[in-house]
């Protein structure tokens, strides 16, 4: 892999230049964080990593790349799941429970019930 | 709720096309940050700026190849770096007047204003209007004049971590506290109910990927639409609270202020400039938006086996991140090419956008200013393309943007609307 990104500091523009550990650590890295409630870095880990895991030809840290990558979307479709379900409730009862209804909204539609 | 201290850190950042890091000083609008241009070539013994993030402030790369080459590529390669720009900006203008359209919070005039422009406008008497506005703009201009001469200090002396640490508090400021008042003015103009939990998982998301993707490491894609969307919620911010006549007065007199600071032997945006590169060195990327070509692999190959990376546009938020080049071996060259613009630069053209469509005017002035500011950033990038050095990208289009507006306005719309009246069509 080219040196060349190592220098950089900062952003990354371009997974290609990148040597391979430094993908595997970054990899890594956007999969541990994700597990800070945060659902959006997974996707962002399992969009990002997707062609480096799948879509390229074997490398050695392709493998454990691969892993991240499946464990960010599971984690990843739980999210989903959980915020789904919770939306749907919130949104069916929320006229419903009364005043615990209004005191978990931020918003509250003018107009309806 | 008096925002002005956020709004002026984040203003100041994001103005500037400056290659440090900026402390964002609270006071500072972080918008008015001008950035240097970071990264210098030294192997090209060429003054790179890159990342220059100054309002004004379009810096050029060069290529490291032999003059004719460079040229040839260049050429080639100036449409393009048009074609990279005009994406970004032209999404965060529409991004902004979309908003102004549909949420009418931005548009309500409230009587809180930011401390930077602390005189009241009084609409009844034109006179004082106009005084006020004027005081207005000075207190402004002032404010932004010391934030970047501070910048300019603590870059000389080296204090980046205090500039970092100000440029993180500040991206802070914007991705959380922003975004939530944006989202809960957005979820009340389309009156959804929404729970704190769930918004609290959204606004935390996007803060935190935010943060990361901009100071850190991310997707070039994810980490550009970061930047224009930080640009739009600055842009609407100013937006509401500036008072009226004032806005327009500070866009003048910041596309003025922009020509002297970059221009000018002692202005403090080119001693940036200069400063860093003299030393040579890339300063960390507070936010800059780049977007980054690569050469087809013909051209690849014409450049001894070296990959030629075209940085497309950066805009760093006042701090402009150092061009983005990179040599690595002498044999592998690898140079990121690509034309730098400001944060403050898309904040600047937004507002001025986004007051056009707020006016209540019809579509044909805010189509006006948008084409006026394509134009003028046109322009900017041919003369960048001439002189290769780092030039203020504000003036022209600014310039350009509100002769466009105040003639539309007040020619050219009351010219269609008696034709429309008169069911004439032409």
């Amino acid at each position: 892999m080219d040196l060349s990104s190592v220098f950089f500091i900062g952003n990354i523009m371009n997974l290609e230049r990148i040597p391979n550990e430094e993908k595997l650590s970054l990899c890594r890295r956007y999969y541990l964080g994700g597990f800070a409630f945060l659902p959006f870095l997974w996707l962002v880990n399992v969009l990002w990593f997707f062609r480096e895991a799948f879509l390229k030809p074997t490398y050695t840290e392709q493998l454990q790349i691969k892993s991240y990558v499946k464990k960010s979307a599971l984690g990843l479709i739980v999210w989903v799941a959980v915020l789904t379900t919770w939306i749907t409730i919130f949104q069916h009862f929320r006229a419903q429970w009364g005043e615990v209804g209004d005191y978990l909204s931020f918003t509250i539609p003018l107009g309806t019930a | 709720m008096n925002t002005s201290d956020s709004e002026e850190d984040s203003y100041n950042e994001r103005s500037a096309l400056v290659q440090c890091e900026s402390p964002t000083i609270p006071s500072y609008h972080q918008d008015h940050d001008m950035s240097l241009p970071q990264e210098t070539d030294t192997k090209r013994g060429r003054p790179v700026s890159s990342g220059l993030d100054e309002p004004g402030l379009v810096e050029r790369e060069r290529a490291a190849t032999p003059d004719g080459e460079e040229e040839e590529l260049t050429l080639k390669y100036g449409a393009k770096h048009v074609i990279m720009l005009f994406i970004p900006v032209t999404l965060c203008m529409v991004v902004v007047v979309a908003t102004i359209k549909s949420v009418s919070f931005y548009t309500e005039k409230t009587s809180q204003q930011l401390i930077y422009t602390p005189f009241k406008e009084d609409p009844n008497s034109v006179g004082q209007r106009l005084l006020y506005s004027l005081l207005n703009t000075i207190v402004m201009i002032s404010v932004i004049v010391v934030m970047t001469i501070i910048l300019v200090v603590l870059y000389k002396y080296r204090c980046y971590k205090f500039i970092h640490g100000w440029l993180i508090l500040s991206s802070l400021m914007l991705l959380f506290w922003f975004s939530f008042m944006y989202l809960g003015e957005v979820f009340k103009t389309y009156n959804v109910a929404m729970d704190y939990p769930t918004l609290a998982m959204i606004i935390w998301n996007f803060g935190v990927v935010g943060m990361i993707c901009i100071h850190w490491k991310g997707p070039l894609r994810l980490q550009q639409a970061y930047l224009i969307v930080i640009s739009a919620l600055m842009a609407l911010i100013f937006i509401k609270y500036l008072p009226e006549w004032s806005a327009w007065v500070i866009l003048a007199a910041i596309s003025i202020y922009d020509l002297i600071a970059v221009l000018c032997p002692k202005g403090p945006l080119r001693m940036l400039v200069e400063t860093a590169q003299e030393r040579n060195e890339p300063i960390f990327p507070a936010l800059i938006y780049s977007s980054v070509v690569v050469l087809s692999a013909d051209e690849r190959q014409r450049n001894e086996g070296g990959a030629l990376a075209q940085e497309g546009v950066e805009s760093e938020d006042d701090v402009a991140l150092g061009g983005r080049r990179r040599c690595s071996a002498e044999e592998d060259l690898e140079e990121d090419r690509g034309v730098k613009l400001g944060l403050g630069d898309f904040i600047f053209y937004s507002v001025l956008v986004g007051k056009a469509a707020a006016n209540g005017g019809d579509w044909n002035t805010t189509l006006a200013c948008f084409v006026a500011i394509l134009i003028g950033l046109c322009l900017t990038l041919l003369l960048l393309a001439i002189f290769k050095k780092a030039l203020p990208a504000l003036p022209i289009s600014i310039t350009f943007g509100l002769v466009f507006y105040f003639s539309t306005d007040n020619l050219v719309r009351p010219f269609m609307d008696s034709l429309a009246a008169h069911q004439y069509y032409i």
